[in-house]
């Protein structure tokens, strides 16, 4: 049929503009699914690969001290099948220079006859020697520092200054996401890393003679890590037992599979709303160009030309324009993979992370693009079955001639003008496309709406968490816990502070039945002013003296409620016999951004600790011209972890903010595009269908704008229908777009502040008047003669 | 003379809108081989409803029709397709060409569903537009486009050729033009040809004359001495 193709290409080419804002959305969901796609599953394939060679363990130990020589006999124990023992040690780097906060994680390497349990990969140099001050560190802390092999490194170890030299980078398992703590949020390579160093080494400079206090193991296969949890627990407790973390919940492991997580449910959404929005506007031209083009079917019909033949032949203009879409999407999205992995090999130290061409996510870009084309053109083309070749060569029934909906309201309807009367009447008369348009318009407002209130959402990590929650200066954060008094006594009496409350932060499970969470339980002191509690609508709640309040996301996680019961357990608990853990009551739930914690007074704490009266940090209020010299003062000291401003917690939440900026922009224009081309292929159609109409309207003497009122009439009418459809579609968008991408270390609300709605119209109100533009243009140059000498 | 096509009381009614219509009452006729038939009627008589019956375009509602003795008004919609492809030649009014083709690509258009299609060349020189091939219909004049729109009927060596009024929209020396390649289409490739239209000038071309009126079948008339186009002028 190479006369019917010549003609799809001649119509193709007549209405360029709208098929080529098509197929600009088609590719761009396409573009994102197949990028994201690879990306993902290079991600997913270079964890695995990783993991398998480096033999990453199943589970992880901290212990205050347990013996060297008895690490083996763990493998014993039912279902464990290795076991290596370590030194974890997080030391300060001593700086001269700068007043900087700098830590290394020391992590021992595993001798040559013991397990090699999470082996590191050498990337450049070679290994530290037995018994010399040499270290490996992570490839980032030493380019991020601007160090070199070969350069010694100043560290303060147990209150000793030690000088080491950087004999190569390394990368292990166990640090592919580096962050110094789960409530870092973000890593900063800079102020932190890890450093590898021979056991014989590491063990001269601590005070941890012939023991370790980290333990990694592995399991038998078909064992479950909570089938030898409390065998392990049971073992380690004379050992000062502090905590046992299952693989899926080490802290780098679960954000890696987090981050795969939610990319791949984004791989699955948000090309299905480009590629719905595509649909909508092939399905409005094609049953638009079926409509216009009805003689020419009765005439193919008469010719004898099978409807099969017909219909194939405007199925080609969905298929052409599907495949084109999906063609450039896939091939764009294969080149935007590369930058796109560079860019997550950023964040995650991931060997073997690369991009590859993949043909693969290139075919089922155009296999999708191609359904959704087909699909969005069966029913316009399905239509042409219906019709006899005679029916098909006369002109179409009037539409019905009642009055609509609106004309009702005559007090309303009477302040109209007539071009304003056409408009709105067309929306009713053809209800069937205006509620396509209605749709699009509605998906595209509620796409932009999200991407405003993400802005939204990230102020209120920042902002709220640091000037309501977190209201300290300073945070001195204990190796240990200690005893209360003594520390604050000597904190309080330090120049400049004018308040310390002591804070107790300990590991703890809090169990519901057979859902189970790992959390920090923190107990906070009487009336605390330095850390607050906030209800949902920001107001300070005071802890009860029983009881535990937990966050939503953690109510969720566990599926409780205020006035439920949930048992707390914690490595920290002396425990008896009877009672290894505790039922607690949940006296409340409250919204918590930042962090997964748990909130107790810190007298009910120490009771249910039976460790007396403990703190592991203090809260300090104080001159901010003093911060400089209590950190110097601290920081090397022995029973003091860290001691950190709040103004450096800050900086390192706005930079996690910084890359959702780019998201929001990306959403905010993507979404813009969409309603553009929605809107523009509304127009055409409206102006194909009245060039009659507007003609005599011109003739008659309108100005071409006086004229454009017809079309404009009815886009804002389409348009304020949208907007009204798209408030619940933004609410329910943004509460799932919350759900997906909060996790263990942040919760975003579902907020949709008015200021979004309002932003939001105003962008898809601008696509709006974009398209106008165009068809005004079009109206300016309409040959109203020549239309109206033509018959039709 | 041979029987081509038969219709026995034939009725149709449709639907437009809300409004139904009865257009034939009932109509019963004979069409031979070769013959050049006029249908005159007003607007409303029932004449284009009639030939889209004889077409294949839309099935009587009652009534029986024959097409070398095969009965058209039991088959189904593709058996029709096949038939109005491979016996059937229709020319319109306003001549329907395809606007982005041109008269070459339309008349092609036809020939690639023929089953014995004729030289596109051919025909082309036939209707004298051998030198406007590559013209688009919008490059035409009113009677090349008709000319172009019989060549695409003819090409396709149909037993029996259709024209719905087709000097409607042209004036009269150009309607002369499209009237004489009928008669030469008639008289050389002897296929039978039916012209509807409401100018009684024209009916003195044929071998009979259909009168229709009210959706019934007036009167039949033989015309003995058939003029050619160039003696007749309205």
């Amino acid at each position: 049929m190479v006369m019917l193709r010549r003609k799809t290409w001649r119509d193709i080419k007549e209405n360029f503009g709208v098929y080529l804002a098509c197929i600009m959305v088609i590719a761009l969901g396409l573009l994102l699914y197949t990028s994201m796609s690879i990306a993902v599953e290079s991600m997913d394939k270079a964890q695995q690969d990783f993991y398998a060679e480096t033999n990453f363990a199943d589970g992880f130990i901290t212990v205050t001290g347990y013996p060297e020589n008895k690490v083996n006999s763990l493998t014993f124990l039912p279902g464990i099948d290795q076991a290596a023992g370590r030194i974890v040690k997080e030391v300060r780097v001593i700086d001269q220079q700068k007043d900087s906060n700098r830590y290394l994680k020391m992590v021992t390497l595993n001798e040559a006859n013991a397990s090699q349990i999470n082996q590191i990969q050498l990337i450049d140099g070679q290994l530290p020697k037995e018994n010399q001050p040499e270290i490996l560190v992570d490839p980032k802390f030493l380019a991020a520092n601007h160090l070199s092999l070969g350069d010694s490194i100043d560290l303060s170890i147990d209150g000793n200054q030690v000088s080491l030299y950087i004999t190569g980078t390394a990368q292990s398992p166990e640090f592919i996401y580096i962050m110094r703590n789960a409530q870092d949020l973000y890593p900063s390579a800079e102020e932190f890393g890890i450093a590898y160093i021979s056991l014989s080494t590491l063990k001269a400079l601590v005070k941890e003679k012939g023991q370790v206090n980290d333990i990694v193991f592995t399991l038998e296969d078909g064992v479950s890590f909570d089938s030898v949890k409390d065998n392990l627990q049971a073992e380690l407790k004379p050992y000062g037992f502090r905590s046992i973390v299952p693989r899926k919940d080490q802290t780098s492991n679960s954000i890696l599979t987090s981050e795969i997580k939610q990319i791949r449910t984004m791989t699955k959404t948000l090309p299905v709303v480009f590629l719905g929005v595509a649909a909508i506007i092939l399905y409005t031209m094609l049953r638009r160009l079926i409509e216009q083009q009805r003689v020419s079917i009765g005439t193919l019909k008469a010719f004898g030309f099978t409807d099969r033949e017909i219909v194939l032949h405007y199925l080609t203009y969905p298929v052409v324009i599907g495949t084109t879409g999906g063609l450039l999407g896939g091939l764009s999205g294969v080149a935007l993979s590369f930058p796109l992995t560079a860019m997550y090999k950023e964040f995650f130290a991931l060997p073997g992370l690369k991009s590859e061409f993949s043909l693969k996510y290139l075919f089922i870009s155009i296999a999708l693009a191609f359904v959704f084309s087909v699909l969005s053109g069966v029913k316009g083309s399905l239509d042409i079955l219906r019709l006899e070749p005679a029916e098909a060569m006369r002109p179409p029934a009037p539409g019905t001639a009642r009055k609509t909906l609106i004309e009702k309201f005559t007090w309303f309807w009477k302040t109209l003008s007539s071009q304003a009367q056409m408009g709105i009447r067309d929306v009713f008369r053809t209800p069937t496309r205006s509620l396509f348009n209605v749709i699009g318009i509605a998906v595209v407002y509620s796409l932009m709406t999200v991407s405003w209130s993400m802005q939204n959402m990230t102020d209120l990590l920042t902002v709220v968490q640091l000037e309501q929650v977190q209201t300290y200066d300073v945070k001195l954060q204990l190796t240990d816990p200690s005893p209360t008094g003594a520390v604050k006594f000597a904190v309080a009496h330090e120049l400049g502070v004018s308040k310390v409350e002591p804070v107790l932060e300990v590991p703890a499970s809090l169990r519901n039945g057979w859902l189970k969470k790992d959390v920090a339980l923190m107990g906070l002191s009487d009336e605390s002013t330095l850390y607050n509690i906030l209800d949902k609508n920001g107001r300070r709640l005071e802890v009860s003296d029983h009881g535990v309040l937990i966050s939503e996301h953690l109510a969720k996680s566990l599926n409780v409620k205020a006035g439920d019961v949930i048992y707390v357990e914690s490595p920290l608990r002396r425990e008896t016999l009877s009672q290894k853990g505790e039922n607690l009551l949940v006296t409340g739930v409250v919204p918590q951004y930042v962090g997964l914690n748990a909130f107790m007074k810190d007298t009910e704490l120490q009771r249910f600790l039976r460790q007396g009266e403990i703190s592991t940090a203090m809260l300090i209020q104080m001159d901010s011209a003093e911060i400089g010299s209590m950190k110097s003062k601290y920081q090397n000291a022995s029973n003091v972890s860290s001691i950190e401003s709040l103004k450096d917690t800050g900086a390192k939440i706005q930079k996690m903010m910084e890359s959702f900026g780019f998201t929001v922009w990306l959403l905010a224009i993507l979404g813009g595009f969409c309603g553009f081309a929605l809107i523009y292929n509304a127009s055409i159609i409206s102006l194909s269908e009245r060039k009659r109409e507007l003609a005599s309207l011109r003739v008659l003497g309108m100005t071409p704008r006086e004229v454009l009122r017809v079309i404009t009439s009815e886009q804002w009418t389409l348009y304020a229908f949208g907007i009204l459809l798209g408030i619940p579609m933004a609410y329910g968008l943004s509460m799932s777009m919350a759900q997906s991408m909060s996790n263990d270390m942040y919760s975003l609300p579902a907020d949709l502040p008015p200021m979004a709605l309002l932003g939001a119209a105003a962008g898809t109100a601008f696509s709006v008047l974009v398209a106008q533009s165009r068809a005004y243009y079009k109206i300016k140059s309409l040959p109203y003669v020549e239309i109206l000498a033509t018959r039709d | 003379m041979e029987v081509l096509m038969e219709g026995k009381d034939l009725r149709k009614h449709y639907r437009t809108g809300e409004v139904e219509i009865e257009v034939l009452k009932g109509i019963s006729f004979q069409i031979f081989y070769g013959e050049f038939i006029v249908i005159l009627g007003q607007s409303g008589s029932g004449k284009t409803t009639l030939l889209n019956i004889i077409g294949g375009m839309t099935q009587p509602s009652m009534g029986e029709l024959y097409y070398k003795e095969q009965p058209l008004h039991k088959i189904d919609d593709q058996e029709l397709t096949l038939y109005r492809r491979n016996e059937v030649g229709f020319v319109f009014q306003n001549y329907n060409l395809m606007p982005n083709l041109t008269a070459y690509e339309n008349i092609r258009l036809a020939v690639e569903i023929a089953q014995n299609p004729l030289s596109v060349s051919d025909i082309l020189r036939e209707v004298g537009l051998e030198n406007w091939s590559d013209h688009f219909p919008s490059q035409l004049s009113g009677g090349q486009q008709q000319r172009v729109a019989i060549a695409r009927a003819i090409v396709k060596n149909p037993e029996i050729l259709l024209c719905d009024e087709p000097t409607g929209a042209l004036d009269i020396q150009t309607g002369v033009q499209v009237l004489k390649v009928l008669q030469k289409l008639n008289r050389e490739y002897h296929k039978t040809v039916i012209i509807i239209t409401h100018n009684v000038e024209i009916a003195k071309m044929a071998n009979r004359v259909f009168y229709l009126k009210d959706g019934l079948l007036d009167d039949v008339r033989v015309i003995e001495r058939p003029l050619c186009p160039e003696e007749i002028s309205w």
